[in-house]
């Protein structure tokens, strides 16, 4: 997407705020729920991820990213033991999804494969009050005119508007995890060009987001567009291996024609470093280890997020 | 006398001097020669000795445990490659006498620990079919589980003493459940790629099935909460068993070692950083090892030189250096179809026994070359 965010902003009829909404930072922030003594798992998945993985020297991203990912997850899994209710969660990868909305006369649709999904039997509570909500009407979406907000997307001729996520089609009826909770996109390739940089990372996971969202609402309240008494909220996190984007979608409206009225929301905090450099050989000048090999500048709040977003709902 | 024969062989050999200069730092006081010891270079068996000594000597002394590593597999000659899945016959018993393996048959006693604790600690024995907890990895064979059957479940005690909590059959069912309906039915996926059925649907759903089960049962084993889970890790031994004679080439006629060399990859792979508590003691005899008189090439088995690799599926700074659980999918060519229409219905337990034996001798043996 050539402007990212802002584009994915006006195509979905979102208003942006920064940072994590307040719901998710009580979780950051409750002592009782003793984050911090998993800084020494979170090291070791690093460590592991990073350093210890492979045969080789150094693993390559397309390995270590996955790898990272799997550890971060099993360490947020071992939290059950506190939370029972966590054990409700279920994975699932290779994750199709498809969803149709109409834009100002412009049809979009978000389909494909789209990394992995996390589901989860409860649905997460709305994380805006209603009168945030009421406010985002006044809030005027930006246009970037003279470019078309269609830009950079494909236009395909598309014959059947299909509306299934995960839900319907692409999961069968009475599927017990049926609320979306999270989504992880996870940028592997090894090589730069390949991979999305953080901006477009960013867009995709908020489209990807309201796809699900808006399918969702779709199977819940049906086809016709209108505003969701009860909105529905999917997180969305976005990694390269080192730096981390986490997302919190509130679908509140399902009326996407008209540019006015209530608008959908978003929180994101981006670009969030959970190490700064993963030395795998040590450095040395002049026959003197400089810098041994390890983890340097590993940054504890990153991976309280994650886990954060990973409770919330349950907790 | 013994003075002046002393003098003269210094002078005329130098291959004393190198032997002098070895003994020098620990003389002991009351003897005035350097000791007398064969020759390292000459083209005898007293000298292979001595270079072997040598080179003992050398990885003992190694300043690191991956230094150690590195010079146990410097030298590389061509060497047997063991598939732990493997379709040849009577393949069980040529792995157990390669490995040193007794088969012993049936789940492991219960351990001695276990026997030791409060009456109140229960340590039932399921067999429930969509039952797999993490068990036991056994130093002697057991039967790798299949993509979608698991033979029993033992839960070890590492509960405290006292009464046990109570555990939950019925959410581990509804557990497993979930993920096999989730896998095989909800989940709307395109059809499996050619011969890639495993990929499909047993994979990810032994993989959500034991994470899931891992997370549930962490609060009842400490070690488990501790834990790391790998998924398709890489696990690769390489060791020296029995001898025979160099058949062709500039080193014909010497007598080497027989190499062999495990490259798994194993679909799953539970590491903990405690050791699990051994079943039968060391000097227990639990029946003989099977002793083959044919060359190992008559399994089949192949001989390649390649890198000599040493490996547990992460290397040796890792703090869980122990395994606990290795889970394998048996591929597709070696259903159990294939085998009934060839009549070879006794070869089905053969292949298990021999992947857990392969796989799981190399892992322990590796984990053991970890620790020095």
């Amino acid at each position: 997407l050539f402007q990212g965010v802002r584009q994915a902003q006006w195509l979905t009829k979102t208003k942006l705020v920064e940072g994590l909404p307040p719901s998710v930072l009580g979780i950051v922030d409750n002592p009782a729920h003793q984050l911090e003594d998993h800084e020494e798992g979170v090291k070791r998945a690093i460590s592991h991820a990073r350093l210890w993985d492979t045969t080789e020297v150094a693993p390559r991203r397309e390995h270590y990213c996955p790898v990272l990912f799997e550890d971060l997850m099993h360490l947020c899994r071992l939290m059950s033991m506190k939370y029972p209710s966590l054990t409700k969660r279920m994975l699932a990868r290779n994750y199709k999804i498809s969803a149709t909305w109409e834009r100002e006369t412009i049809l979009l649709q978000v389909r494909g494969l789209n990394g992995i999904l996390m589901n989860s039997v409860a649905p997460i509570p709305p994380v805006a009050s209603k009168e945030e909500i009421l406010a985002t009407e006044q809030h005027v979406l930006e246009t970037f005119y003279p470019i078309s907000p269609t830009i950079d997307l494909q236009e395909v001729k598309v014959y059947k508007e299909l509306n299934d996520t995960g839900k319907s089609r692409s999961f069968r009826d009475g599927y017990p995890y049926s609320h979306p909770h999270t989504l992880f996109f996870l940028e592997s390739a090894n090589i730069r060009p390949n991979r999305f940089r953080p901006e477009q990372l960013r867009a995709k996971m908020l489209m990807f987001a309201f796809g699900n969202a808006l399918a969702k609402a779709k199977v819940l309240y049906g086809n016709d567009p209108k505003v969701l008494e009860q909105p529905v909220v999917v997180q969305s996190v976005g990694t390269d291996g080192q730096l981390f984007q986490f997302m919190v979608f509130q679908l509140n409206t399902t009326d996407l024609v008209s540019s006015d009225g209530i608008k959908n929301l978003v929180w994101i905090d981006s670009d969030q470093n959970l190490y700064e450099k993963a030395q795998c050989v040590p450095e040395v000048k002049k026959k003197v280890v400089t810098k041994p090999a390890g983890i340097y500048g590993f940054q504890p709040d990153t991976f309280k997020k994650f886990l954060a977003l990973y409770l919330h709902g349950t907790v | 006398m013994a003075a002046r024969r002393g003098r003269r062989l210094l002078w005329h050999g130098r291959r004393w001097f190198s032997q002098t200069e070895s003994a020098v730092p620990p003389q002991p006081p009351d003897s005035l020669y350097p000791p007398i010891v064969a020759s390292a270079t000459a083209k005898s068996k007293a000298a292979k000795r001595r270079r072997l000594e040598h080179f003992y000597q050398r990885v003992h002394e190694a300043g690191s445990i991956e230094e150690k590593l590195r010079l146990y597999g410097q030298l590389q000659r061509p060497k047997y490659m063991l598939y732990p899945q493997t379709f040849a016959l009577n393949a069980d018993r040529w792995y157990r006498s390669f490995t040193k393996t007794v088969f012993v048959p049936g789940l492991p006693p219960r351990a001695a620990s276990a026997a030791v604790k409060a009456p109140g600690a229960a340590a039932p024995e399921a067999a429930k079919t969509p039952e797999g907890a993490a068990g036991v990895a056994p130093e002697a064979a057991e039967a790798a589980a299949p993509g979608t059957a698991a033979p029993g479940a033992v839960k070890t005690a590492e509960l405290a003493a006292g009464a046990a909590p109570y555990l939950d059959m019925d959410e581990l069912r509804s557990l497993a459940c979930d993920a096999l309906l989730q896998e095989s039915f909800y989940q709307n996926k395109k059809r499996p790629f050619l011969y890639r059925d495993q990929d499909h649907t047993p994979g990810p759903f032994l993989t959500q099935l034991v994470s899931t089960l891992a997370a549930f049962l962490c609060g009842r084993n400490p070690l488990l909460a501790a834990s790391s889970l790998d998924l398709k890790p890489e696990v690769n031994y390489y060791w020296h068993h029995g001898e025979e004679v160099v058949v062709h080439g500039h080193r014909k006629g010497r007598v080497d070692p027989v190499r062999f060399q495990i490259d798994d990859n194993p679909h799953l792979q539970i590491r903990v950083p405690k050791q699990l508590p051994e079943i039968v003691p060391l000097e227990s005899d639990l029946g003989d090892v099977p002793v083959i008189d044919h060359k190992p090439s008559k399994l089949p088995l192949f001989k390649k030189q390649y890198e000599n690799k040493v490996f547990i599926g992460s290397k040796v700074a890792d703090p869980c250096c122990y395994g606990h659980t290795q889970f394998h999918l048996i591929p597709d060519k070696l259903k159990r179809q294939r085998f009934v229409r060839m009549n070879l219905e006794d070869q089905i337990e053969v292949l298990y026994r021999a992947n857990g034996i392969a796989s799981l001798f190399a892992w322990t043996a590796a984990q053991a070359m970890y620790q020095g």
